[in-house]
Formats: structure tokens, C-alpha cells, sequence
């Protein structure tokens, strides 16, 4: 419990490379943010953010200090508790640019969804770490899992953030990988995918069509919806190799990038910081995920590394697509870059993720 | 299976997913190298034309003063709403709908301006309405955030102080066309820019235009500056000083009242042009602003046709002011001598007609300077006999008629002399004898402009010497750096004593009694000058109506000996020139006087006085 923070061997244990990477990246984001809104009318973009890491760090040493197995004890109430959530903001919910997914909390507007994904992680390490022995997965094994995430995603989906919901997937994609598919079930999903993706966009909402047409062809309307993909390609190239330093990027200050400290955050560092603070930042995130890893691999029980895995493959998933996204490799989606994006619920979660993470290299040791 | 093996089974998994990551994250730095280190120029270059934007200054065009150096035309300040499409996050019908509540336009008209330049750069403003009223600034100025893509762009519009004053003279002001597009005289013009459209505007456009400036400025998306780059100052256009006296002006305008008329007066020694009026007139501040599709069409449609420049461009039957250029010519050819006389009965008939003279009871036995004072046709009728049609042409035509005066304005008619071989050619007809004794008195085919009529009634009056009429001195325009040709002079054979037996008539037509035209006359100032009272087509055919009435003639000028002033009055369908014409050419020679004399009174009507003022010039200089 808590009580680990007191004990020496908590902060001998402690993975202090994953917290100076993460900080390393809040110090980034901040100060890009920062840059991003200094001239607009609302100045609090900072301090918000800031105050946010703050917490984030704060409860990464909670969660890290808690054993995760006693996290694992208590998760079915959590996971109940979760979906009531979910039902809750389903029915009483704010709708925020198109998708009914916000709380208000005491003044405070969140994202649950956002923390949700933690639990679900959770819970599927529990499910999949319940039996040893199998080289691969029975089919009713494969279904009981896509139920434990599916029900959180289904609810999420509902609110209209299909973004958001998305995210859950790669966890349950890699618990299953590591877990163990037969190769026919692989093909035999893979083609259920390819069957479902027709179905499925008839109930795409028309904004979200949208999206993926402007993925497909950016230049068919640069004035609407491949605005934002052309702009954030010109701010990232016009960056070229040092950036048109911090504070100096045109794109960024003259307003041409859109949702600039949110999702596009990442092309005002390639606008400002250029090509090498791309890779340092970029460095960074891929640092995160190759050294959690390595704590997977190391962890002390496969619950240690479902849940280690599950994180990885959600952050890295949110890489990919909003680091993709920026250079036109992936369509536009408001999913944010973990640790960089502005947004108090994106950035708690990722450290939470992240407690989690040393949480599970801390306890390797333990007997 | 064991658990060591399960473990390593699958961290083994966890090792390809690993590669995996990696591969993609290396997908990822590829796509950045792409971007920042290969194509970073193309994006650098984007980058510029997103942030920055060249916005054009425009020049005030020249202002016109009159010789005296009272304004006639300036420039103000204005206002057009302009519709950037470049970075609108909009689509077109959804800003233009927006938009329509708030300015009193309608979508479609502003749809129909997109689609018409909807081929230009989309960073090229389009202008959405013109001469915007301080309502509609507010507007967009309210709006600025919502309607981003949506400025106000000002432009210094023409300003014509007096109104119609002078109007056909100076001329009007518009957006080139593409047709002027097309041709040499518009070549270095771009879509969008004022040019002078009619009158000494479009004649001295080369003059008049300035050069644009621009300034490239930065903007932000939504189109606001942020800061400047670098500027190029608008250089205003040259000033044209013009011969007009606005006060000679405005006597000729005030005397004609409701008439379809046009007066012109011209300095015979200089051939500068002092007045200049052909009414019903048109507001060219009208055109300065996009004319609306009502406005012009009661414009083109009216049937006394307000465009119509009637000084030059519509040629009339001189009637009996014909009859001093058929005096000198008779004079000159010598089939008439000073000495003769004839016999009017009222009528004489000739080739089996029979013609009229005006007075029925006739004049009886009448000689040369009688027959001109009291315009007696039947002594013209025996004139034009003896001379025939072919002399009388060849006179008509050195004296300065039937033939384009030169005058600096555009689309100046001939009028037409008529000879038997242009009825050959143009009727492919022969010619009647009968038909001379009708030109003798100004009829038939004979037709000249009101402006040949001054022109030469001043080069007869001056001895035989024809001065290019003009509004602008070339020297004034070769100061100012452009070329220029020189006044043109033309000067024919007369001799001193058929001048000196004209004019003595004519003066005799203003001072004696009998002569046809005393309400010409100005105590002290010697106007000598000739009725006419023209027939117009129809009215032989006994038509009764106001459109068949007579056209009124008076052509005078004044001192009779070496004049410094001519002036031609004619007023339409009016009833006799000595009735009709010649009061109005009084009031051009009493003002004239008057100022010579020092009497003049500063003129009372508000725009003239508005004029004189010189109200300064905002959008100018």
C-alpha cells in the first residue's frame, strides 16, 4: 500500500529513467503549449497543464506504490464501478464537439474513458494471466476477453467517441497476441475484420466518412477537411532540420494550424523544433514504450506483464496514429499523443499508465 | 507444457511485437526525414505564401480643374466588402449566406460577382459591394470572427462636385471590362481597375491613372495583419487643368432649362473650349460607384437620351445659319457679288418647285446684307444656284464643316456635307438640282454637329483660320512628361473684304432692327452671330407634335472685329433660333463680358458654388 513510499526499497526499485523520460516529455509539451496559446485569449493553457503534470506525478507514485496484485484483487468492483461510470455519463453526459463522453466533477469537466482504459487493462491482465499451460487460446477464451473489453468499448462507442474507443483495442490486440492465437483463428479474424469494416461504415456518423475520405484524399478539398492534414504537413516541413526556433513557427503563431495544442502539438515541434526535436521527442515516447517492454519481460508473473503489454500496446497505438496523423500516414482522429497533447484527463492517464508500469518493476524482486 | 517453456514461448511474442513497434516507429522518422530534410523547401515556400499576403494600394486617380483651377472632379474615400476565398472556413453559398442578412445584398447577386473572377488566384480579394455604407462596415467589422475570410478594402472612388455639370464633357469613370481588356488602348490594365470610360476621363486616362502601390503584409489565418513586410506607395495621378470656365458654364446650363439642347463656346484664337454643355445631362458620380442595373437602364432607355453626347455626336440641318458659310463661299467663287440683289416674293420657284421663304409677304427688293440679317431664303436660293452643289461642298468643307473638328473627346461625329459625288456613292443616285436649292438655306441632306458650327463660325470670324478645338493644352501634358502633338491649325483662302461683309451682316443680325437675332446682343460687347430655325424631318410631311417642332440656331460671337469668343447654341425641337437660341448664347456673352468687365458676380446655385469652393481632396493628394 501506501505505506511502500516509506520503505527504502521502493525508491531503490523505482524506474527513475521512465519518470525523467516522461518529464522530459511534459517539460516539451509544456513549453510547446505554451507557444502554441500564447497569443490567443485564454492564457491558462499553461498553468492548467501544468498543475495537471503535477498531479500526474503525483498519483504515479500512488499507483506505483499500491502491489499491483492487490489492484488485481479488488478489480472486478472496479471494473463494475467503471461501467456504472460509463452509464452515468452516457445518460447525464456533455456533449463536447460531438460526442457525449465529459463529466462535470466539481467545476472540473473529465473524461472518464480516458482512466477506464486503465481498468480495462487491468482486468484483461487478470482474465488472461488466470490460466498457464495453453500454447494457444480456445475460442470461448478469445470471446470471454473481447467481452471484458468489449463492454467498456460498446458504452464508449455509444457516447459517439469512437476515437477514444479505438484505443481500448490494441490492448486486447496484444493480450491475445501474447496470450496465443492459432494462425487459422488469426486469418478467421483478420477476415471477420475485413467483412465487419463494410457493415461498419453505415454507422459511421457523417463526420467521421469525412474524415477517412480526406485521409484517403487530402487535396479533393484543401479550403474543408484536408486542412488540416495540409497545414500541419506545411508547419512540420517548413521546420526542416534545427525548426524555425521555439516561439517562431508561422504556422503555429499565425493561427494556420488547427487544435495546435491538442492533437497537432506534435507538428508545432516539428515546425519549431525541426527535425531534430522530432527525433528527440520522438525519441523519448519510443524510449517509454521499448523500456516497458523490457520491464514486461522481466515482470514477475504474466499478470506484471498482461498489464505492462496492455499499456504498451494502448501508448503505442496513440503514438503511431497522432504521430501519423500529423504527417498524413493516418487519418485525422482526436486521439492525443500521450504525455504532449494538452487535456488534464490524457495526461493523469499516462502517468497513471506510466505507475502502473514501474509499479510492476518494482514488485519483479518480490517473492 | 512446463511453465519455464510457457514463459519463454511468450516473451518470444512479445520480442516480435517489439520488432514490430520498431519498424513502425522507424516508418514514422522516415516520413519525417520526407518532410523536414528532402521536400523542407517546397513546405518553407507554402509556409511563406500562407503568412504572407501582397495587398494592392490604389492610386487616386488625377483631379480635373477648370481654368481657373476650380475643381471639377477629385477623389473620396470609400469602402468595398471584399471576399477572400483563399483559408475560408467556409464553403462560398455558406459565407454569402451569412453575409446577405447583414449587408442588403442578395445571395444571388453576390454569387453571380464570385462566379465572374472565380477563376483568379482564390488570394485575390473579390469585391462583394462597393461604396459601402457605415451600416455595413459595422458589419464586418462585428463579425470578424465568425466571417474571417470576409474584409473591407478601401478604395478611393471618383467624385464630380458639380453633379451633371459638364458632364459629357469630362466624362465618367468604371471597372475596365473584359472587352477594353482586349483592346491596345486598355492593354496594361488589370481586371478590376477605374478607368476612365467617356469624356476627357477616358481621353486622358494615361494622364489621369496613377500607379498602384502594394504592401506585402503577414497575416494570420484569419486573414488579419500581423505586421508589414515591405511597401510600395501608390503614386497619385497628374491633375489635367482644363480650358473650361465653370462660370461660362454654368450661364449656358442655367439658360437652357428644360430643353434638349447643346451649347459650346470656343476661344477662336486658342480653340480651347469654355463651355461645353449638352443636356439632359446624367450624374457621372452615378458610374463612380457600380452603376445599378435600374439606373442604368432609365439611363440607356430614356427617350431624351441623357448619354448622348449631343455637341459632338448628333449632327442637326444647320437652317439659316448655313447661309453665312453659302455668302462667303458665294463671295469667294465670285458667282456672287456684293452688289446683288433679288426680288422675294415670299416664294420663288425653281426646276418646277416652288420654295418658301419665311416671311409670306416677302422681303422684296433685298441685297447680300440684308438677306443675311433678315435671313431671307429666297436671295440664299439664287446663291446656292449659282454656285452649285459641288462649289458649295468644296467651301462648306474648307470652312470647317462636315468633317471631325478634332476636338479631344471621343466618338466625335462628321455630320455631312453633301456633294453629287458622295450621293452617287452613298445613294448610288444622281443628283437633283432642286436638291442644292435646299441646301442653299441649310436643308436637305446638309447636317452638322453643334461643335462645327462654333468651330467654324470662329475660323470665318477669324479670317480664315481654324483652331483644333481642345480641353487640355498639350503644353500642360508635355510638362507633366507625356507627349503630346501640338494644336492643329488649318487656315484657308478668304479674302479680308468677304470676311469683313459677313460679319458686318451678322453683327447687323444682333443690333439692327430687323435683324433676326437681338436677344443675342450684350450692351457694349459688338455679338455679331446667325439665326437658324431648321426644319426637322416629318414636318414637311405636316406632322404635328412636339418632337417636329423646328430646331432653334444661334451661332454668334464677340467682338465682331478679332473675337475672342464663339459660341453655338442649339436647342431641339424648340421653335426660331432667334426665340429660342439666341437668349441662351446671351448668357454665355454677358457672363464673359461681365468678367472682362469686372462685374461678374460670383454664381449662386449650391453645386457650383460647391464647386468653386475646391472641397479638398480626401482620397487625392
Amino acid at each position: 500500500m501506501v505505506n511502500a513510499l516509506r520503505t527504502h526499497r521502493f525508491w531503490k526499485d523505482f524506474d527513475w529513467l521512465l519518470l525523467a523520460a516522461a518529464v522530459a516529455l511534459s517539460v516539451i509539451s509544456l513549453t510547446e503549449i505554451y507557444s502554441s496559446t500564447m497569443n490567443s485569449q485564454t492564457d491558462t493553457y499553461f498553468t492548467r497543464q501544468f498543475a495537471w503534470v503535477v498531479v500526474g506525478i503525483v498519483s504515479l507514485f500512488i499507483v506505483a506504490s499500491i502491489d499491483y496484485h492487490r489492484l488485481s484483487e479488488h478489480i472486478p468492483w472496479i471494473y463494475l464501478g467503471a461501467v456504472v461510470i460509463l452509464l452515468y455519463t452516457l445518460i447525464f453526459g456533455k456533449t463536447v464537439s460531438g460526442s457525449k463522453s465529459w463529466v462535470s466533477v466539481g467545476g472540473m469537466s473529465f473524461q472518464p474513458s480516458e482512466m477506464i482504459k486503465m481498468v480495462v487493462v487491468v482486468a484483461l491482465a487478470r482474465y488472461l494471466s488466470e490460466w498457464h499451460g495453453e500454447r494457444y487460446m480456445s475460442l470461448a477464451q478469445i470471446v470471454k476477453a473481447g467481452v471484458v473489453c468489449g463492454v467498456p468499448v460498446l458504452l464508449i462507442v455509444l457516447q459517439g467517441d469512437l476515437g477514444t474507443s479505438l484505443t481500448f483495442l490494441p490492448a486486447l490486440a496484444v493480450g491475445i497476441f501474447i496470450r496465443g492465437v492459432r494462425p487459422v483463428a488469426l486469418v478467421s479474424l483478420f477476415l471477420c475484420f475485413l467483412l465487419v469494416l463494410p457493415v461498419s461504415w453505415l454507422f459511421l456518423k457523417d463526420y467521421q466518412k469525412d474524415r477517412i475520405t480526406t485521409f484517403l484524399h487530402p487535396e479533393l478539398d484543401p479550403q474543408g477537411r484536408g486542412y488540416q492534414i495540409i497545414q500541419s504537413k506545411i508547419a512540420i516541413g517548413s521546420g526542416g532540420f534545427w525548426g524555425k526556433g521555439l516561439f517562431n513557427g508561422t504556422q503555429n503563431q499565425l493561427g494556420f494550424l488547427p487544435t495546435r495544442h491538442t492533437d497537432f502539438i506534435f507538428s508545432v515541434v516539428g515546425e519549431e523544433l525541426g527535425f531534430l526535436g522530432v527525433m528527440i521527442t520522438l525519441g523519448l515516447l519510443a524510449f517509454i514504450i521499448l523500456r516497458s517492454i523490457y520491464n514486461a519481460q522481466t515482470a514477475r508473473d504474466n499478470l506484471g506483464m498482461f498489464i505492462v503489454m496492455g499499456i504498451v500496446g494502448i501508448y503505442f497505438f496513440h503514438i503511431i496514429e497522432n504521430v501519423g496523423m500529423v504527417i498524413g500516414f493516418m487519418p485525422v482522429t482526436g486521439i492525443p499523443l500521450p504525455f504532449m497533447s494538452y487535456g488534464g484527463s490524457s495526461v493523469l492517464t499516462a502517468f497513471i499508465a506510466l505507475g502502473l508500469v514501474i509499479n510492476v518493476r518494482r514488485c519483479r524482486y518480490v517473492n | 507444457m512446463r511453465q519455464r517453456e510457457e514463459q519463454e514461448l511468450l516473451r518470444s511474442r512479445i520480442r516480435s511485437l517489439c520488432y514490430g513497434m520498431v519498424a513502425a516507429l522507424l516508418v514514422l522518422v522516415f516520413g519525417f526525414w520526407n518532410h523536414q530534410m528532402v521536400y523542407s523547401s517546397y513546405y518553407r515556400d507554402r509556409a511563406e505564401e500562407n503568412r504572407v499576403r501582397e495587398v494592392p494600394l490604389i492610386a487616386p486617380r488625377g483631379r480635373i480643374f477648370d481654368r481657373y483651377g476650380r475643381l471639377l472632379a477629385d477623389n473620396r474615400p470609400s469602402y468595398n466588402i471584399v471576399f477572400t476565398r483563399e483559408n475560408s472556413p467556409h464553403a462560398i453559398e455558406q459565407t454569402l449566406a451569412l453575409l446577405s442578412d447583414g449587408i442588403d445584398m442578395t445571395v444571388d447577386e453576390m454569387q453571380e460577382r464570385v462566379e465572374r473572377r472565380k477563376r483568379e488566384p482564390k488570394f485575390r480579394p473579390i469585391v462583394l459591394k462597393e461604396d459601402v455604407s457605415v451600416a455595413d462596415i459595422a458589419f464586418v467589422k462585428a463579425h470578424r470572427f465568425e466571417l474571417p475570410e470576409i474584409s473591407v478594402e478601401d478604395q478611393p472612388r471618383r467624385r464630380y462636385p458639380g453633379g451633371e455639370l459638364a458632364a459629357h464633357a469630362l466624362g465618367y469613370v468604371g471597372e475596365v471590362n473584359e472587352t477594353e481588356l482586349a483592346t491596345r488602348e486598355f492593354a496594361d490594365f488589370k481586371a478590376g481597375d477605374q478607368v476612365g470610360k467617356a469624356g476627357l476621363e477616358r481621353v486622358y486616362n494615361r494622364v489621369l491613372r496613377g500607379k498602384d502601390g502594394f504592401k506585402r503584409v503577414i497575416v494570420n489565418t484569419q486573414g488579419r495583419e500581423m505586421g508589414q513586410l515591405e511597401a510600395e506607395e501608390p503614386i497619385a495621378g497628374n491633375d489635367l487643368h482644363t480650358t473650361i470656365d465653370l462660370d461660362l458654364q454654368e450661364a449656358a446650363e442655367e439658360a437652357i432649362g428644360d430643353y434638349a439642347a447643346s451649347v459650346v463656346a470656343l476661344d477662336p484664337h486658342t480653340g480651347e473650349v469654355l463651355a461645353y454643355v449638352s443636356k439632359p445631362s446624367f450624374d457621372p458620380n452615378l458610374f463612380a460607384t457600380r452603376i445599378s442595373g435600374p439606373e442604368w437602364r432609365s439611363l440607356i432607355t430614356d427617350p431624351r437620351k441623357p448619354l448622348q453626347n449631343r455637341v459632338i455626336q448628333s449632327h442637326f440641318s444647320p437652317g439659316s445659319v448655313f447661309k453665312v458659310f453659302m455668302a462667303s463661299a458665294g463671295l469667294e467663287a465670285a458667282t456672287l457679288s456684293p452688289l446683288q440683289t433679288a426680288f422675294c416674293p415670299g416664294h420663288a420657284t425653281f426646276y418646277g418647285h416652288t420654295f418658301a421663304c419665311d416671311k409670306r409677304s416677302g422681303h422684296g427688293t433685298i441685297g447680300l446684307h440684308d438677306a443675311i440679317m433678315m435671313s431671307c431664303n429666297v436671295f440664299f436660293y439664287n446663291v446656292g444656284k449659282d454656285l452649285g452643289i459641288d462649289q458649295i461642298s468644296h467651301f462648306a468643307t474648307m470652312m470647317g464643316l462636315g468633317r471631325k473638328t478634332g476636338i479631344d473627346l471621343p466618338n466625335e461625329d462628321p455630320g455631312l456635307i453633301p456633294s453629287a459625288e458622295w450621293k452617287r456613292k452613298a445613294m448610288k443616285a444622281a443628283w437633283y438640282p432642286g436638291e442644292t436649292i435646299s441646301v442653299s438655306i441649310g436643308q436637305g441632306y446638309v447636317s452638322i454637329t453643334p461643335i462645327q458650327a462654333a468651330y467654324a463660325m470662329g475660323g470665318l470670324a477669324m479670317g480664315g483660320r481654324l483652331k483644333q478645338p481642345h480641353f487640355v493644352a498639350p503644353e500642360a501634358l508635355r510638362k507633366a512628361g507625356f507627349t503630346a502633338g501640338e494644336v492643329y491649325v488649318e487656315e484657308y483662302p478668304i479674302h479680308e473684304s468677304t470676311v469683313d461683309i459677313v460679319t458686318k451682316a451678322m453683327w447687323s443680325v444682333v443690333h439692327e432692327p430687323g435683324g433676326t437675332g437681338s436677344k443675342a446682343k450684350v450692351v457694349g460687347f459688338d455679338v455679331a452671330g446667325k439665326t437658324g430655325t431648321a426644319q426637322v424631318v416629318g414636318k414637311q410631311a405636316g406632322l404635328k407634335g412636339k418632337q417636329y417642332e423646328d430646331n432653334a440656331w444661334f451661332v454668334g460671337f464677340a467682338p465682331y472685329r478679332n473675337p475672342e469668343i464663339v459660341v453655338a447654341a442649339m436647342v431641339e425641337n424648340a421653335g426660331h433660333g432667334g426665340t429660342f437660341a439666341a437668349p441662351i448664347t446671351h448668357a454665355v456673352f454677358e457672363t464673359y463680358y461681365k468678367k472682362k468687365m469686372g462685374t461678374f458676380e460670383q454664381s449662386a446655385t449650391p453645386e457650383v458654388a460647391q464647386a468653386v469652393r475646391g472641397v479638398p481632396n480626401p482620397g487625392g493628394r
